[in-house]
Order: structure tokens, then sequence, then C-alpha cells
């Protein structure tokens, strides 16, 4: 199943009065999008803002962030089972404007562990430069949905909102060549027989929270009585994944599902004939006992008889109970044979080595940690504060202190990050 | 740079065991191993004061120990202070990590040793502590000093610290962050491919061993028992009386459930993160049973139900805080006579 990928570099993005793609210069027409938007009823009103790479500019709290793109006809759907029906993605070709986001704003702090600032998109200084989110164009959407839009539906709402709005953007480039293009396919053929058998394992949802009944994660479904199953590693990259409604906690956001870095990685090896890409396992945390019985049984047993892989690599979604579930799964793995390795974050908020993780198996040996624990900025004031409402933008204004596990696109769970634990 | 050295009566010189018992004793600067050591440590590095101390004195008074070598090495303007080698010598050790924890602490200087992994000290000090590994024998005396003055310099000079192994000193067992060139992703495809082509790897994480906790003996006679009823899911009464945090939480409360024989979710909330409570702010019996068990205290299945339940949460929470309140609330429980808890979790 081949998967193009037509890629058009932009290094500058403007409004104007019509969408226009001339070379790497992006041109918006934002009463079109706003148009667009608006057509969705749970919308008082919305706003659209550019912020450039390095830009003196905090936004947030951060809904979750897209890479706009589209698909030529004749190949898969754009977002199937969200902006269509729940058809295969993955194949034919996708226009990618590469180099942007379209980031979604929301209303409030999601709360909880977040704090009140919630998820910040930082585009300068320290912080800023350890975000991979920093050196993107982005095309801000602050929504203002109508007070009495229950919290489900206006999370739907923002969600279908930046899908639409990313996929009109990308549409654009339909019509012009490419600078780029990529082919992304798992071909095994006879010579490359003697080479390793590696499967990924990624979680994408962690049901120590019940989705929202309408909260868009697979295909448009929400997790609900799902049982690991098999994805070809280009439905990640294609529209078959989106983040949670509380991406933060996820520590996942869809533009690292359309430019998944452990799929990435898996392809360049095996295009290089490292390893032989065999396919990916998508799963899920459960919240009780049996739920992680079973989904980890079903979720090796794929990887085993339906891959054949002979190594894996496992990620996990949300915070610590699904280090149980990733580990569960590594260890009925190695008992069968397959070598793994897997991706935590570090749990250990007094720094020690005994908390940092939920499993002591020693088969489970190749750990990539990412940290985030130890990290904390101060932000300075900006010049450009982005928010849905005055009181959220005098928070954001600065100075204040931030965990790095607040900035979006640092401690990320997709395997974006650059910031991993060091024990001494 | 101005350097203190403390050493034991033995590598003082000033005797064997017959002298444990000896006080704090000055001299002006480098003695037996401070003599290399001040060496190795270049040039414009001078041992300024060496302190002696008898083993058994060091142990038995360690606070006066303390409190006069403190004001010795204030007084002399170090800008570093060396301890040991020690090796095995546990009470040696003992001291030396004592020594060098205080100095870190109150006067802010960098503070170093060295010791064997099995010396006493050794576990007491590691996390506090850069403690250089010495190895058992003192024969090695030279080449543990090159390496205790080599780390020192970097310690002095601000520079970057390595692993243990590279840098020879005794693991922390702490975490730090650490920005690097590759992408989690790529570290992670290096390392499965290394794990199945049985290559040397560096795991980023190791994981803790635990000792075993043996399985408590059984209740003798549930009849008769006292009976509690703990919960690490966050349930607290209506305002959150302790300020119990929702997520490492370092306290813990103890709430009446005395007269009462079913909890009701108008009274209490939770303070707990990691887990959907809607289930439990619907009916809080669900997390903390006390309904059940009130039934079972009438038809005398269990002898008594305490007065109290305690709660606090157990969301991301380090095992530093938890060991603690677990003690704490241990000692409560004997010292209210409890002869069973009931723990639940979420």
């Amino acid at each position: 199943m081949a998967l193009a990928l037509a890629l058009h570099p932009i290094t500058n993005l403007i409004f104007g009065d019509k969408h226009r793609l001339d070379g790497n210069l992006l041109t918006v027409d934002v009463n079109e999008l706003r148009r667009m938007v608006l057509e969705d009823n749970a919308f008082d009103s919305v706003e659209f803002e550019i912020v450039r790479p390095g830009e003196s500019c905090r936004a947030g709290p951060i809904f979750d962030i897209v890479e706009p793109r589209a698909k030529a006809p004749g190949g898969s759907p754009d977002w199937p089972g969200i902006l269509g029906l729940p058809h295969t993605a993955g194949f034919g070709t996708t226009h990618v404007l590469q180099g942007t986001a379209i980031t979604m704003l929301r209303e409030q702090s999601p709360g909880e562990s977040r704090g009140v600032t919630g998820y910040v998109l930082e585009m300068s200084g320290e912080a800023g430069s350890a975000s991979c989110y920093s050196k993107l164009w982005h095309l801000i959407v602050i929504p203002h949905t109508k007070p009495t839009t229950p919290r489900h539906t206006r999370h739907k709402a923002y969600r279908m909102a930046q899908l639409r709005v990313a996929v009109r953007l990308a549409q654009i480039a339909r019509d012009v060549a490419p600078a780029d293009s990529q082919i992304l396919d798992n071909f095994i053929d006879a010579e490359r027989a003697a080479l390793i058998r590696v499967a990924y394992v990624g979680q994408i949802f962690s049901r120590q929270r019940k989705p929202e009944p309408e909260e868009q994660i697979i295909y448009g479904a929400n997790t609900d009585g799902m049982l690991p199953t098999l994805l070809h590693p280009n439905e990640w990259l294609d529209g078959a994944i989106t983040t949670s409604y509380h991406t933060s906690i996820g520590g996942a956001e869809t533009y690292f599902y359309q430019n998944n870095p452990i799929v990435a990685e898996l392809y360049r090896r095996h295009q290089r004939g490292e390893l032989n890409f065999v396919g990916t396992v998508v799963t899920i945390a459960a919240a009780d006992n049996l739920d992680r019985e079973r989904n980890t049984q079903f979720a090796a047993h794929l990887v085993k008889w339906a891959l054949r892989a002979e190594a894996a690599v496992l990620t996990k979604f949300g915070g610590g109970v699904p280090h149980s579930d990733l580990a569960e799964t590594a260890r009925l793995l190695e008992r069968d044979g397959i070598k793994t390795a897997v991706q935590v974050t570090d749990l250990a908020r007094d720094h020690r080595v005994e908390s940092a993780l939920l499993f002591n198996f020693p088969e489970i040996d190749a750990i990539v940690c990412i940290g985030g624990n130890g990290t904390r900025w101060k932000l300075p004031r900006v010049e450009r504060v982005l928010a849905a409402n005055g009181g959220m933008a005098e928070i954001l204004a600065g100075p204040f202190e931030i965990d790095s596990l607040n900035v979006a696109g640092v401690a990320n769970q997709q395997g974006a990050s650059r910031l991993r634990s060091v024990v001494y | 740079m101005r350097v203190v050295h403390y050493l034991n009566q033995f590598f003082g010189g000033l005797g064997g065991e017959e002298q444990a018992g000896m006080l704090l004793e000055i001299r002006e600067g480098a003695i037996g191993p401070g003599k290399r050591l001040e060496q190795l440590l270049g040039s414009e590095t001078q041992v300024a004061l060496t302190l002696i101390c008898g083993d058994n004195y060091a142990v038995e008074h360690q606070d006066e120990l303390i409190a006069s070598a403190l004001e010795k090495i204030r007084a002399a303007g170090a800008d570093l202070f060396i301890a040991g080698p020690c090796f095995l010598a546990g009470r040696y050790g003992v001291a030396a990590g004592a020594l060098c924890k205080a100095v870190q602490s109150q006067l802010e200087i960098p503070a170093i040793t060295a010791m064997a992994r099995e010396n006493p000290g050794a576990d007491l000090y590691r996390e506090s502590l850069y403690i250089i590994d010495s190895g058992e024998s003192a024969a090695k005396m030279d080449e543990v000093l090159a390496r205790l003055a080599c780390f020192a310099r970097k310690v002095s000079f601000n520079q970057e610290i390595a692993s243990p192994a590279e840098d020879g000193y005794i693991p922390r067992g702490l975490i730090r962050d650490q920005f690097v060139e590759k992408t989690a992703a790529e570290r992670l495809v290096d390392m499965v491919i290394a794990k199945a082509k049985g290559q040397p790897l560096e795991s980023e994480m190791v994981p803790a061993t635990f000792e075993r906790i043996p399985m408590p003996p059984r209740v003798k006679d549930l009849k008769r028992a006292k009976l509690m009823l703990v919960t690490d899911g966050g349930l607290v009464p209506k305002g959150n009386p302790d300020k119990i945090q929702g997520a490492a939480a370092t306290r813990w409360g103890s709430y009446s459930i005395k007269d009462c024989d079913d909890l009701k979710g108008e009274h209490y909330e939770i303070s707990h993160g990691g887990y959907d409570p809607q289930f439990v702010r619907q009916d809080p019996d669900r997390l903390v049973p006390l309904d059940v068990v009130r039934e079972l205290e009438k038809e005398g299945m269990i002898g008594k139900l305490c007065d109290e339940f305690i709660s606090t949460s157990g969301l991301a929470n380090p095992l530093s805080n938890t060991r603690r309140m677990g003690r704490e609330i241990a000692d409560k429980a004997k010292r209210l006579g409890i002869d069973a808890i009931i723990l639940t979790s979420t």
C-alpha cells in the first residue's frame, strides 16, 4: 500500500483576499475560512492569527496542532471517519504544506495536572527552542463557542473546524507541482528476507479517563470497546488517528501522528535495508485489569502471529498507568522471544530512579526515557499573547514558571522528543 | 584554590584503633594522602588545613564534629572540601559522608569523598553526594587519589559531570534531564536493533529492585479484630480540609465515620487525578466500603470497625513520600490497636 507525500515547503505565510500558493509563499483568505468554520453553529465567532517561527509570541491553551494536508483525488479520503466515511486511510497522494501548522486554541484550561496555563505554544526563548513547534509557521485558530455549548460538543467543534481548515488550505496545493515527494511503502522482497522483522506497538489513548461520547481518536471512533488492531504504517501518517481532546495529558498531538517519528524512523531504516518494517499494532491503555490482560494479550499475539515480528518498539500514551499496559505487552513479547525496546516518561517527581518506572521486569532492559520532571523555565513577557479570552491572555502574558511538560512539543510521547532522562 | 582535607586517626598518622576515641585535631597543610592529593590537584591548589578525628568519636559525636569542622573550614576560606578516601572503613566513611553533606549544604562549596560501594557511608550518602568509588583495597590509594583529584577539579570548575561509569562515582540513584541530538524515535529504533543483534546498548532508565515484603500473618480471630479502612484513592470530606494534593500527595488525612453506616457523595470529594472519579463521587462506598463493612460488623463477622478512615492520593507519588506516609499510617494504626486494614486503591 503506497502513499506518496507531495511536499510543498512553506517559508512565508500571509493573509490575502484569496488562498494562493506561489512557490514557498502561502496566502490565506481568512474570510473564506471564517465562513467555513461558522457553518457549525456551535461557534459565535472565530479569529485567525499568523505566528512566524521564533516570534516573540505565546499561545494557549492548545487544543491540538495539525499539519495542513489534503488528499489528491483517487487515493484514500481526508480524515476518514471524521470528514467522511471511515474508509481505509494511507494510499494515493497527499499534499503537504510543510513547515506550517493549523493550531487550535481551547477556551478553557483543561485543568487537572496541567495547571492554570494549560498546554502552551512557546515560539521563542529557551523554552521555545526546546519545542519542535517553534520552528513552524502557525495559523492559530481562536474559537469562541456559544456559552451554552456542552463541553463535548465544543471539543468536537474544535476538532472539525481545525481539520476542515487544514484540508481546505492544503487543497490549494493539489494543482501545484511539489518541490519534493516521498513514497512510503513497506514492501518486503526476497532480498530482504534475512533482515530483522520489526513491528511498532503504539498506544493512542489511555482509558484512565473515559473518552467523551464523540471523541474522535481512531477513524472517528472514541475507542469504546476497542481491541488492539493492525494498522498499516501509512494509516498512522494519513489520517486514521487524531489525538484525544485532552492533548496535553497524552503528550501527543495530531501533527506527530501525521509526522509520526517512530513510523518515519522505521521506514527510513527499512528503506536503507537495515530492517524489515513489518507493520504496526495500535492499542490503548486499560482502566482495569481484565481489560489490561485482554489488550496486552491481543497486542502481543498480533505482533507474533499476524506480523511475525522478531523485534518490536513500544510507546505509551498519557501518564502513569499506561506504563503497566506497555510493560505487560513487552513482557509477553519477550516471553515469546521477541526483542523489545520501550519508550516511557519519567514519573519520578522526586528525581529518584526508584520512582521513575511502574514496572521492573528484568527482560525489559532497553528503555528510552523522556524526561521533563527536572526541566522548568521562567517564561518572560513576550510581545504577543494569543488566547481565547482576556483572563487567559493575562495569565499567559508572563512572566511565570512552567514545567517542560506544559510546553507543547518538548516531552512529546510520539517519538519527537529530544529530551531524555539521565541516571546518575 | 584552598582545600580542607579530612582524615581519620589512622590515615592521619596519629594511631590505630587505640586512638579511635580522639577528638578533632587540626594541622596546617597536607598530611599523609593529602600530600599526594595536593600534587594531583595542580600547582594552584594547596591543602590549607587537614582535619583529623578518631573514628569512634566521629560517629558517636557526629553533631559536635560537624559543628567544629564547619567552623574551621569556613575560617580557612576553603573552596573545596575533600574527605578520605575511606575504602571499606565504615565509621570513617560515615563521618566523611556526614561532613561532606554538611559542608555542601551549609557552606555551599563542593565536597567530595571516596569509599567502597559496600561502605555503610555509601548507602547513607550516595544520593546526596558524589562519592568516588574507591574499591575496597587501600593498596590502590594512588590510583584512587588520582581519580578523586580529577573529579574534584571537574566539579570545582563547573564542568559537566558524566555518567557514574565514566566519572567513576557511585551511582546516586537520581535522574536529571538532558537535551540530546537524537529524537526519542531514533534512540528507540537504535536500541531495538542493538538488542535484536545482541549488541551492547545503554538503557536510559534502569528498573529499581525492591525488597520482598513478606505476607503478614493471617488475622487470628476476625470476630474480635479491630478493622480500619485506608485508601489511596483520594476520598476527602468536601472542601478537602487537610489540603491533600491530587498528585504526589505529601499528606494523608483521617476522617470520622463514627455513627455512619453509608458514605454519601454530597459530603465527599476526590482529590486524585489520573482516574475517572465519577463512580466514586456517586457513591463513595465504592472506594471506601463502609456500607458492607458495617453489615459485617453487625453480623459479628468482624469485631469492630475503627471510627476513622484514612485517605491520601496515590497518583504519581514518589516512593520517598509513600514510604514515609505508610510508616506514619502504620504507626497510627498500631497506636489505635488495629488488627487488620483493608487498603483500597484506584
